[in-house]
């Protein structure tokens, strides 16, 4: 038979229907905040026994198998509790859920316990008052998160508040096959006179992928001459001044893009294709590791390397949240303190599982410990995290973000 | 019970689902749109939304382009399916075969279909491979493009692909309850072939052929997954904008996705109003 045509409309109108018809059926709604634990023991009661439905992009294989096999096994084996990873496509659809479910009144009975998040969606949820907050003290591994770093204390420059703690650390790099290419551009500018002569071998996708907008950003900062005046909330001023000269840059380099720049792709997924089936020269992520996993499952060739530029690249935190009507929360606390113990740090550092960098503060651990992380081996496509991060660059507010995706839609786009 | 109550019961179930689910979700993606949305804030009732997408270029290329795919692959799959239902009617050896294949990728979802096409068709797929293999072109970008185009001709292929089969098993089950006795007796008072396929057989097809038809056109006019995955970024279809708007991490946007999701909906209304009409004017005369 034909699939039902599931268009935005039914989708959404299904979710908030079925928010509705559980509204209607539950007795009783207490308060959301009303937990009531103390200590970490307490919360560890609280938890066992409990299922977290923990929401997560599941675009990459190596993660999901991680978050699933690992996480889950632990989890299960330590403090009895099941974790079930709901994969979704762009964080924004858990987002859109719980939002429903605050339209529907369901505030404590929720159907997402936890989310991988960072960025707008952070403020999205914190602006909707979507969030559960003020819990990270009653987690034993806090102590080894620096609460001091200001790139793990803001979130896209937005206050984490003690609403959500800290995962992993990603910073931008590109990729390249050094024996396609032997001298990729390292700058920005070296980047824009690249592209000139070297017609139809890069693109980036489109202002709506998560990874094109942070290329797009790169531009926008070079545009700009430096991060520096952007940081802080919008200012309409300052982007009307900047704004032209990173579209008329973007503009220029779109006659030899691939594909004349008709088009862009619509997610990184396509771009590492491209790159992958050498229709393009180079490839770009916001988190390097995936060029090893690439390398390592034949994707792309053993050849890969990569490296960040010399005028640095953005990097950024990124955290799990509670939300506001989860009913699952200290099973969620437990998995959020589990994650940030050494041995899920380590294990998800490792290149083989995921080779992502630690959200925890190394210098805050045991010599041991230290030293194990010291020692782990690097697939040779993988920039090293300490070279990459010697010239890193902060993110941008939300409201710029924004603002910049939107530009970038309206003026080079189309 | 009396039998309209009897009735009116077996048909609850069902009504339910149609009028909860459907109706209900409909009206609240009303509401919304109209941008009464108080628990982020949102709780005047305006047309902004409306006005908004109303007044912007993108919206009317994307609604051109969305028609386009839907118009295109719905005749496309109709006068293929019509072809082969004729064919396949009649009997001959290797039918059962035949028949077996021409149904198979019934079973397969769209999404498989999509990736089926992109490793075909796009600039390094398969049939690029082979062009560069007898040397024809030199390079990818040298392959036609026909995924992420203008034209939209992967998206297409993928539903005409897809719908031919669907098309054509109503129009056989159709056929063959017909039988072929009113084609004879057309045949015997000297209609020559396509007489009395012209006019004997296509009107007796039409109904079904409408029906499916319509039900194709409803479906690829809003169908996101297909044209996210095959289609270029600037213009998207229709739904691909709407899904958009509906997960830009800005909540003010909201109204916007539900009024732009309104606006397809209405519009597959009113363009199935249309091509019924149309079709039926077409066929009588």
């Amino acid at each position: 038979m034909i699939n039902h045509p599931l268009t935005a409309t039914t989708e959404w109108a299904r979710r908030v229907f079925f928010a509705a018809v559980f509204i209607a059926l539950s007795p009783a709604l207490a308060n959301a905040d009303n937990l009531g634990l103390k200590n970490w023991s307490e919360v560890v009661a609280e938890a066992k026994g409990g299922t977290v439905n923990w929401f997560m992009w599941g675009g990459a294989d190596n993660i999901n198998q991680y978050v699933s096999d690992w996480v889950g096994g632990e989890l299960k084996k330590r403090y009895g509790i099941t974790l079930h990873r709901v994969g979704i496509n762009d964080t924004a659809e858990a987002v859109n859920i719980v939002l429903g479910e605050k339209q529907a009144g369901i505030i404590d009975n929720g159907t997402v316990d936890l989310i991988w998040i960072n960025g707008g969606n952070f403020r999205t949820m914190k602006q909707g008052k979507l969030l559960y907050c003020g819990y990270l003290d009653l987690l034993r591994n806090n102590n080894l998160i620096n609460w001091q770093d200001a790139s793990v204390a803001n979130d896209f420059g937005l206050p984490v508040d003690g609403c959500e703690v800290p995962w992993n650390r990603a910073q931008f790099a590109f990729a390249y096959d050094q024996a396609r290419t032997p001298n990729p551009p390292r700058s920005i500018a070296d980047l824009i006179k690249w592209v000139k002569e070297n017609p139809g071998q890069f693109t980036y996708p489109a202002a709506t992928d998560f990874n094109g907008s942070v290329f797009i950003r790169h531009v926008f900062y070079y545009a700009a001459g430096g991060p520096e005046k952007l940081l802080g909330d919008f200012d309409q001023a300052k982007f009307d001044a900047i704004a032209p000269k990173a579209w008329v840059i973007l503009n220029n380099m779109k006659p030899y893009l691939w594909r004349e720049g008709k088009t862009y792709p619509n997610a990184i997924a396509t771009l590492a294709q491209l790159y992958a089936n050498k229709e393009v020269a180079l490839y770009f992520d916001y988190d390097p590791a995936i060029f090893g996993i690439n390398v390592e499952n034949g994707t792309f060739p053993a050849t890969t390397r990569s490296y960040g530029l010399e005028d640095g690249t953005i990097g950024n935190t990124n955290y799990v949240a509670i939300p506001f009507n989860s009913p699952n929360k200290a099973a969620a606390m437990v998995t959020a303190n589990l994650l940030l113990s050494f041995d899920a740090q380590y294990e998800k550092a490792k290149p083989a599982v995921w080779g992502t960098a630690p959200a925890i503060d190394l210098s805050k651990l045991d010599a041991g410990n230290k030293a194990a992380f010291k020692n782990l081996p690097r697939n040779p496509a993988v920039i090293a995290p300490e070279e990459l991060a010697r010239h890193a660059l902060p993110e941008l507010h939300p409201d710029w973000i924004s603002a910049i995706e939107k530009g970038w839609q309206e003026n080079v786009a189309k | 019970m009396s039998d309209r109550w009897k009735i009116f019961l077996l048909l609850s179930p069902a009504l339910l689902v149609i009028g909860g689910l459907f109706l209900g979700g409909l009206i609240l993606g009303l509401v919304g749109s109209f941008g009464y949305m108080p628990q982020i804030g949102l709780d005047d009732v305006n047309f902004d939304a409306y006005r908004t997408i109303l007044t912007s270029k993108s919206f009317y290329l994307s609604f051109l382009l969305t028609f386009h795919i839907a118009f295109t692959s719905t005749v496309l799959a109709s006068v293929l399916a019509v072809g082969t239902a004729l064919i396949l009617r009649q009997s001959f050896a290797g039918r059962a075969v035949i028949n077996f294949l021409f149904q198979i990728n019934l079973t397969v979802p769209h999404l498989v279909g999509a990736v089926g096409i992109l490793y075909l068709f796009s600039q390094s797929g398969f049939f690029a491979r082979l062009a560069y293999e007898f040397e024809l072109i030199a390079k990818p970008s040298e392959f036609p493009a026909m995924i992420y185009d203008p034209l939209a001709i992967g998206i297409i292929l993928q539903y005409v692909w897809k719908e031919v089969p669907f098309i054509g098993i109503i129009l056989l089950a159709n056929m063959q309850t017909m039988g072929l006795n009113y084609e004879a007796v057309a045949r015997s008072l000297g209609a020559n072939q396509w007489q009395s396929f012209r006019h004997v057989l296509l009107p007796m097809i039409t109904p079904g052929l409408l029906a499916a038809a319509m039900i194709v056109f409803a479906f690829t006019f809003g169908a996101y997954e297909i044209p996210a995955l095959l289609g270029q970024n600037y213009p998207a279809a229709l739904p691909v904008l709407a899904y958009h708007a509906f997960t830009n991490v800005d909540l003010n946007t909201r109204p916007e996705a539900l009024a732009m999701a309104m606006i397809i909906s209405l519009l597959s209304v009113i363009m199935i109003f249309g091509y019924v009409r149309l079709a039926r004017r077409h066929l009588r005369a």
